[in-house]
């Protein structure tokens, strides 16, 4: 996986920001095909062979965020405006969340273990020892690998004394849990959408960005501009993502159009109580493990590659159905957008009636730069009582949830919890396991993004940064009188 | 030898400094040397006002070393010039 902050992401921010800030002036169809001019200016030193490559990369970052399919749909002879025109007028269907750019792929070719010129061509060969297909061979004191025979175990790296082994990987290959990313045969990257499970890891881990989300924020800026009465339903993980408090981003939210922001930790309080009777209920039936239910790229796992998990996994809704229900019962008509860091959290939407709408919180980031709206400047919101459902803000950390659901059980203590903290490709062949020896557990909770949803793929912030700024805003927000209907343990 | 002034350096943690990677500034206490940071006082302050001027040739995140203001601060260049300034 890439470092948080790099030249791509920065890129993608400004490219989302002039975008935006286009849209609001009512200047994007006549402006959209100057903005890779003005972001790749001529006196630019690029990164890519040149100038002209970084522009045409960035009229494919500019067609992602209108949301365009650019593995399908990309017409080279259309210009940015005519898109633009397009997508304006009529809001493109959202899935599948991920397109590939195959002039920005690298086609990198398939992973190996390179012997280096760190070699010293030692003694006690640990290398020669280790290899158990008998590959490495001695030329002029050097080792060498023999590619025909090497199964790319690893074994040698891990016993060089110099570290003189190298593996060069395919970074989208090798962070596909599931197998979905593949090369075709001239070499470009391609998703194969019936595996894809839209966790958003190949995307984050290609350096040449060649891999791109197709972003949800046009809709949503289309009904904000259209002062539609929009519920900003914000995750758990937000807290932390900007400076600030959560009130504060409350506020800010408020600033950028929205009519009324809620948390969705609310609904996972109401997803932690059903989870909780459920498991009860199985417990009591010796019914086996179940699952968790709230994190949409384990339940694309299952319905496109585990089918067996299917009768194991909660029927409780995700807190962002919960919530969504709520608002919309609230006030009749709303908009109800999710913003939250997650890609596979657009499938969940587009299955499901009551969410109109999805951006992650880097698109947010996004949208209060465009605004010119600061965070930290902004006078809190009222965030109404928390009380019930504060605890529930856990949700966005690996463990938080079974903790939830743990605290809503009258006998917290008979329950056996495994947690699945992110799920990677050796993770997904331990689950496959699960068919025939079930985890020796009650409650197996699953979240495919390592660390919880603070460390998703449309994240602002390193999780370790994330994690310090988090809960600070709890002393500012006095704990009121509880009101209690759920009995804790 | 009398006693060095510690150095006041002052983070903005303004939105556009913060989501543009100035957020990974704040780990200061686990990459910056110990003794380095010793000798800082560090600060995060709201928005510096650099990134509302049009000038290419500094972006966020922005990052104040004295009376010095830095843009493009990565936490490699933040450590650099942390230290030239403590040791001045």
């Amino acid at each position: 996986m890439l470092e948080m902050n790099n030249q791509y992401t920065l890129i993608k921010r400004r490219v989302q920001t002039e975008v935006l800030k286009h849209f609001f002036d009512d200047t994007l169809v006549e402006s959209a095909d100057k903005i890779p001019f003005q972001i790749i200016p001529k006196e630019r030193v690029p990164n890519r062979c040149c100038i002209y490559k970084e522009r045409a990369m960035i009229r494919y970052r500019i067609m992602a965020m209108l949301g365009i399919d650019i593995e399908r749909y990309d017409d080279e002879m259309k210009s940015l405006s005519e898109y633009v025109k397009e997508v304006l007028e009529k809001d493109t269907p959202p899935v599948p969340i991920l397109t590939t750019i195959s002039t920005a792929c690298s086609s990198c070719p398939p992973d190996r273990y390179l012997i280096s010129d760190a070699c010293r061509g030692c003694f006690a060969r640990p290398c020669l020892a280790n290899c158990p297909k008998d590959c490495i061979t001695f030329i002029n004191g050097q080792a060498r690998i023999d590619e025909a025979r090497c199964i790319r175990c690893g074994k040698c790296k891990d016993v060089c004394p110099f570290h003189a082994v190298v593996h060069i990987p395919v970074p989208c290959e090798e962070a596909c849990p599931v197998n979905a990313v593949e090369k075709n045969k001239d070499g470009y990257v391609e998703i194969d959408y019936k595996k894809c499970i839209s966790c958003g890891r190949c995307a984050m881990s290609c350096p040449f960005g060649a891999i791109v989300e197709r972003s949800g924020l046009i809709p949503v800026v289309k009904m904000l501009k259209a002062k539609e009465h929009v519920t900003a339903m914000i995750a758990p993980a937000i807290e932390g993502q900007f400076p600030g408090t959560l009130a504060q981003i409350k506020g800010a939210l408020l600033a950028s159009g929205f009519s009324s922001v809620v948390e969705v930790s609310q609904g996972a309080e109401t997803t932690s109580v059903h989870e909780a009777e459920e498991l009860t209920s199985r417990k009591e039936s010796k019914a086996g493990y179940m699952t968790t239910s709230c994190c949409p790229a384990y339940m694309e796992i299952v319905d496109k590659h585990l089918p067996f998990l299917d009768g194991r996994r909660s029927v409780a809704l995700s807190p962002m159905g919960y919530t969504a229900r709520w608002s919309k019962a609230q006030h009749a008509g709303t908009k109800t957008v999710f913003i939250g860091p997650c890609l596979a959290k657009k499938v969940e939407a587009a299955k499901t009636a009551d969410v109109d709408g999805v951006i992650t919180f880097s698109e947010l980031a996004s949208l209060f730069m465009a605004k010119g709206i600061d965070v930290r400047e902004m006078e809190g919101a009222d965030l109404g009582d928390t009380a019930l459902f504060e605890d529930c803000r856990e949700f966005a950390l690996s463990s938080g949830v079974a903790a939830s659901v743990l605290r809503r059980l009258d006998n917290p203590q008979d329950v056996d919890v495994l947690s699945i903290d992110g799920i990677d490709k050796k993770m997904f062949r331990t689950m496959k396991v699960w068919e025939k020896r079930p985890p020796e557990a009650d409650l197996v909770e699953v979240m495919c993004c390592e660390g919880g949803c603070i460390n998703g793929p449309g994240t602002v912030v390193k999780p370790s940064v994330a994690i310090r700024l988090r809960g600070g805003n709890k002393a500012s927000t006095p704990v009121k009188a509880m009101r209690d209907p759920i009995p804790r343990g | 030898m009398g006693k060095k002034e510690r150095v006041t350096v002052r983070i903005c943690v303004g939105t556009a400094c913060f989501v543009q990677g100035g957020a990974d500034l704040l780990l200061y206490h686990e990459f910056l040397d110990p003794v380095v940071l010793a000798n800082c006082e560090i600060e995060g302050v709201s928005c510096l006002g650099k990134c509302k001027q049009s000038d290419a040739n500094a972006r966020a995140p922005f990052v104040q070393i004295g009376s010095v203001i830095y843009g493009d601060m990565t936490q490699e260049r933040f450590c650099t010039l942390l230290a030239e300034a403590v040791n001045a």
